[in-house]
């Protein structure tokens, strides 16, 4: 069914930079939940703090009742995390890999080879699976970090760009896969491509300069104009403010 | 937590040796250290072929007596440990220095410090990996060593009590190489760090002329050598072992508190 989100006044400062700024919202189970935004925005500090590698300088992230700051192995367990630019160990095979991570997510020794041949066949990784990590190309190494994220069957799911540097099939077919999570996974996405949150996200947040703007919903904006005008009105503020 | 950490150790494993720098670092360490070796067993036996035949009369040595300050000690086992030590000291910060740099550079340690895994179980897998590597080394350079005192009776626990003190010293080498590695993204810094520490702690005998005996006398106690010299007389004892343990736990927190201290940063 997937995890309930709730983020409390979440910030982040980096000396004198704010980086993320009272950041205060919901994501119901099962949801698929865009983060939109800027360069320098605060979406991947956000996601950082929710997946409990960095700690917020105020402010709490919840999942399902677990809080972030007081019990962050209790939030990872729940998780599955898909970091931008595919951050993978290259001297691995992809089944040594896949096997390692699921290890570390916890799968119990006895069902650890089944759960790596469902995430092989479904991210399909069957033709690769005995290849080095460091010599595939960015859509296999994309397909590979998703599986390691899923292994472990997660309710929450994070995915930090995940069309970055993919053909436009490889696009579609992912996008394709996050709709699928839908309903299954809470899926929280961060993305620069706004066609990619209109088409997968049931809800979109804007972020500008860590603060939250807006949260639109996938009949907002198919009724009030498109994300891109949103997000367009948004630089252009941005901008004239700078 | 068991099939976790050894996961993680098997990883570490993996990662050390597909690099051709722990293939580099062994040869070179093992080829230096028995080529060194012989070289001092050679000195040595020339030494007593010399005293032996007479060669040497007059003055203070009686001909055909070995004296005794020629003797297996002072010209196979001393040199020999302080050859280690100082060859442990070249080359084991370019095994160090990636360790953790690397990891954080990569930005994998965002994928490992985000699957439950205490920051304590990364660092337990990266050092415990790095001493069995440095047990390796040393083991592997021991194999002529120990054939040769074996086949010689040269006294095997002399070699044995000191490569248990080159092994305390090369781990502890190691805990502070790691520990530079854990506090930067670069792995030259770490090198250069790792090259530092352990030189400038190795003998305080460079800062006599400016210290007062009795202090003197206490920083010598921390100094490294006073503690790897006596296992190479054949003596081990429980003070040195601390010593080096305590260097490693130092390390080891270290490594622990930076990743830490990166979440909080």
């Amino acid at each position: 069914m997937g995890a309930k989100i709730e983020a409390k006044a979440v910030s982040k400062r980096f000396g004198e930079h704010v980086a993320l700024a009272e950041l205060s919202l919901e994501i119901d189970q099962g949801e698929i939940f865009g983060i939109i935004g800027p360069n320098g925005a605060g979406k991947t500090t956000f996601l950082r703090i929710l997946t409990g590698y960095w700690l917020p300088s105020s402010g709490d992230v919840y999942v399902d009742g677990h809080s972030v700051v007081k019990n962050r192995f209790a939030v990872q367990k729940q998780l599955g995390y898909v970091c931008e630019q595919p951050k993978l160990y290259d001297d691995h095979g992809v089944r040594t890999f896949l096997h390692m991570m699921g290890a570390l997510r916890g799968i119990k020794r006895a069902d650890l080879d089944a759960a790596v041949e469902r995430a092989i066949e479904r991210f399909g990784l069957g033709e690769v699976q005995r290849r080095r990590i460091g010599v595939l190309s960015k859509g296999f190494r994309q397909r590979v970090s998703l599986a390691q994220a899923m292994i472990h069957d997660p309710p929450l799911i994070v995915i930090d760009e995940p069309t970055v540097g993919l053909d436009p099939r490889q696009q579609i077919e992912l996008r394709r896969l996050i709709q699928a999570l839908g309903g299954h996974h809470t899926v929280l996405l961060c993305t620069h491509q706004l066609r990619e949150a209109e088409v997968c996200c049931d809800r979109v947040a804007l972020l500008d300069r860590g603060h939250l703007v807006q949260i639109a919903t996938a009949q907002e904006m198919e009724a009030g104009g498109s994300l891109e005008a949103l997000f367009l009105d948004l630089t252009q503020r941005s901008e004239g403010q700078g | 937590m068991t099939q976790r950490l050894w996961a993680l150790f098997r990883k570490e494993l993996r990662t050390l040796f597909a690099s051709p720098i722990a293939y580099i670092v062994l040869t070179v360490f093992v080829a230096l250290s028995g080529v060194y070796f012989f070289q001092h067993l050679l000195n040595y036996n020339r030494l007593l072929f010399v005293f032996q035949s007479g060669a040497i009369s007059g003055g203070s040595f009686d001909a055909g007596t070995i004296p005794l300050q020629v003797n297996s000690l002072n010209d196979l086992f001393i040199p020999t440990s302080n050859d280690l030590s100082l060859f442990l000291l070249a080359v084991l910060p370019l095994v160090t220095m990636r360790v953790f740099a690397e990891e954080r550079a990569q930005g994998t340690d965002e994928l490992l410090l985000t699957t439950s895994l205490r920051p304590w179980e990364v660092a337990m897998a990266k050092h415990v990996t790095t001493y069995l590597f440095v047990l390796l080394m040393l083991a592997v350079s021991a194999i002529y060593p120990a054939a040769v005192v074996i086949k010689s009776h040269l006294g095997m626990e002399h070699l044995l009590a000191l490569y248990v003190g080159q092994l305390g010293y090369g781990m502890a080498v190691a805990a502070i190489g790691l520990a530079c590695s854990s506090l930067t993204q670069s792995q030259i810094v770490a090198a250069v760090l790792a090259y530092a520490i352990p030189f400038l702690i190795i003998d305080f005998t460079w800062l006599h002329p400016v210290l007062s005996q009795g202090v003197a006398q206490v920083l010598d106690e921390f100094a490294l050598q006073s503690h790897f010299d006596s296992f190479a007389r054949g003596v081990i004892e429980l003070r040195r072992g601390l010593y080096f343990g305590g260097i490693i736990a130092l390390g080891f927190t270290v490594s622990v508190g930076s990743m830490e201290f990166a979440r909080a940063r």
